[in-house]
């Protein structure tokens, strides 16, 4: 599992960021910012360097990261509130400002990724003739581009890659919306009822519904 | 650069997208629309795009107010048939200062479904959308010509209905409405379209994007097509019936678990529906011909009251499936689809969290004993001077857009009077 380092002089905040992490896949590790970098306990995580660092609030230390060159391959993204922002908004690092959702925090550490020259790993999924390019947004099926909403698309974008796995309506109201929107959960039907339409019947399909629970895709 | 934005301006990129155009109605509903060249994008999603806010007045333009229209990103939609390619985004409208314009229905229908989403309430909008189709020929001058005169082209009107409905569907669902639709029997050449059940904010995003697919498809056919409430004498008019569903959490209030109590314990949401039915009329049948298809009463509500089975209620309370919640819904039958659908569900929503926080009783069934039927305004003047005086109104859309609206429609109003119609020199001329 992908290690993910987290950098906080609150706790509250890392723990926080800890759980959000750790939704998307990573395994999170809180970090003391006073430290050397890395963390206190030698249980062999701390050998080599993590698949993500997360620094909330402390621009200084995100260069410190910067500087060092075992951190060279780690993507970095630097939390920092509303208020903390300055006059100089920080510009070396990918910024999240809180509040965001779990789609943003996933894109923002694509970004990291990407600054590092480190996007050339797949970055598309293809289920039959359909294809989503997760770099340019761009979907096809049978070659043909399908135009998305950002909803329908940051939907769509969510189950394919997490394929096989059952979501709760209110799971991906929380994934993609982040807030309760409008709609309620409802919202995410309607969704994935436009998704199923404009992928047209071969794939309509691949978003299966399972009955009293959610949904589920099916590459 | 949030992740909304970035998605419109990569998408822009990769799809090769000429002009967005930015969409938001005037205070009557009708589609206004700013085209912004992609390079001038992205300022245009950081800052608004100014624009002269006396548009929005509709007819009774008056002083020039500095508006800003803000892209809603989430908006953003290719629109199916351009080429190049065009893409449209719905926009809130705000002042220089950046707070909510008074004057933006989109703005009005937002702040009442903040307020239903304080008292942990969503609401579910389906519609039922009746128009015209008539073959654009002749001057423009007379009634239209319905598609069954055996004269258009060389097709069959079946060819050309069934053509149209293939086309405007192909565009609604790649422009993300789902819809299903059905052949009109009543009157010859209307045609009715469903869209399918969402929030209220989408829905109305959904109706006017509807109403320009439907004429553009129409026109590519050498058609077009009307929302007008009621173009022919002695045939049904076009409506918008809304199915209604309100929910608290997963729960459908409107469901009726016990069997006998129709509407569940959204009876008071009902019972204020009911209540402001006639002071928000104005808004749910906006214009002179609206009232002319509520006189014909083909099926056309006439009076205010509910009912389970009667097909000329204001409001029917469909028999869902049994033990199905989330088919249990009302049906609001008065609404025709040439209504401004920000106000109109601003006011919808409004009447029945009222009703809801005032706890309403609800009056008897429609046939029933004591259900003392008020009649809905006969004409424009009277609902807009009921629109006028109405406090629901003026707390759930704010007085700025309650007094552009009035003035507007006494303006209509008193244009409409003091025309001479055909119904006077038929009648009149030679015998008097």
């Amino acid at each position: 599992m992908a290690d993910a380092w987290i950098y906080s002089a609150e706790p509250a905040r890392g723990a926080r960021m800890a759980a959000q992490v750790a939704e998307l896949g990573f395994s999170p590790r809180l970090v003391e910012a006073n430290g050397d970098l890395r963390p206190s306990e030698s249980d062999g995580v701390a050998g080599r360097p993590p698949d993500l660092a997360v620094v909330i609030g402390d621009e200084a230390l995100c260069e410190r990261l910067r500087d060092d060159v075992a951190f060279a391959d780690v993507p970095i993204v630097l939390s920092i509130l509303p208020e903390d922002l300055g006059e100089r908004v920080p510009v070396g690092e990918e910024l999240l400002i809180p509040p965001f959702t779990a789609a943003e925090l996933e894109a923002r550490i694509v970004r990291a990724r990407h600054q590092l020259g480190g996007g050339e790993e797949a970055r598309c999924v293809e289920a039959g003739g359909m294809r989503v390019d997760l770099v340019t947004y761009q979907v096809t099926v049978g070659g043909e581009p399908v135009d998305f909403a950002f909803k329908e698309y940051e939907l769509l974008r969510f189950l394919v890659t997490h394929p096989g796995r059952v979501f709760s309506r209110e799971a991906l109201l929380n994934r993609v919306w982040g807030y309760d929107y409008y709609g309620g959960a409802r919202t995410v039907d309607v969704h994935v009822r436009r998704l199923r339409a404009k992928l047209g019947s071969e794939h309509a399909g691949r978003i299966r519904t399972v009955r009293g629970v959610g949904y589920r895709f099916d590459l | 650069m949030r992740a909304e934005t970035d998605y419109v301006m990569r998408v822009v990129e990769e799809r090769e997208v000429r002009f967005v155009r930015l969409w938001f109605v005037d205070v009557v509903g009708s589609l206004k629309s700013l085209s912004v060249p992609v390079s001038e994008l992205e300022p245009a999603l950081v800052e608004g795009v100014g624009l002269d806010g006396s548009a929005i007045e509709a007819r009774t333009r008056g002083r020039e107010r500095d508006v800003y229209a803000w892209p809603d990103p989430g908006s953003f939609q290719i629109l199916p048939w351009t080429k190049p390619r065009v893409a449209r985004m719905c926009c809130d409208l705000r002042t220089p200062a950046g707070e909510p314009f008074a004057g933006d229905s989109r703005q009005a229908l937002r702040g009442v479904l903040d307020q239903a989403a304080d008292l942990g309430l969503t609401l579910q909008v389906g519609c039922e959308i009746e128009f015209f189709l008539f073959a654009n020929d002749g001057d423009g001058n007379g009634p239209p010509a319905p598609l069954d005169n055996g004269s258009y082209f060389d097709l069959t009107v079946q060819d050309v209905v069934s053509d149209f409905d293939r086309r405007a569907i192909e565009h609604l669902e790649q422009m993300g409405i789902p819809v299903t639709a059905s052949h009109h029997e009543v009157a010859p050449s209307q045609h009715e379209i469903h869209l399918k059940h969402t929030d209220p904010l989408s829905m109305a995003d959904a109706i006017t994007t509807f109403r320009i697919v439907v004429k553009e498809v129409a026109r590519d056919l050498g058609l077009f097509a009307t929302f007008m409430p009621k173009p022919l004498d002695g045939l049904s008019g076009s409506g918008m019936h809304l199915h209604l569903s309100l929910y608290e959490g997963e729960e459908n209030l409107f469901f009726d678990t016990e069997g006998d109590s129709p509407g569940g314990r959204g009876r008071p949401f009902l019972a204020g529906l009911l209540a402001h039915a006639a002071e928000t009329a104005a808004v749910s049948n906006q214009w002179v011909n609206s009232y002319k298809r509520i006189a014909a009463a083909i099926e056309a509500p006439t009076h205010v009251n509910w009912s389970r089975n009667g097909a000329n209620a204001l409001v029917r309370l469909p028999s869902g499936r049994p033990g199905q919640q989330d088919s249990a819904r009302l049906e609001l039958r008065s609404p025709d689809a040439a209504a401004n659908p920000y106000l109109l569900f601003a006011l919808v929503l409004g009447a029945g969290l009222r009703g809801i926080e005032r706890g309403y009783e609800l009056g008897a069934e429609a046939g029933a004993e004591g259900s003392g039927e008020a009649a809905l305004p006969g004409d424009l003047g009277e609902a807009t001077a009921l629109f006028d005086a109405s406090e629901l109104a003026r707390e759930t859309l704010g007085d700025r857009l309650c007094d552009w609206f009035a003035a507007n429609k006494r303006a209509e109003w008193d244009a409409y009077r003091a025309t001479v119609t055909d119904f006077d020199r038929d009648r009149y001329l030679r015998w008097l």
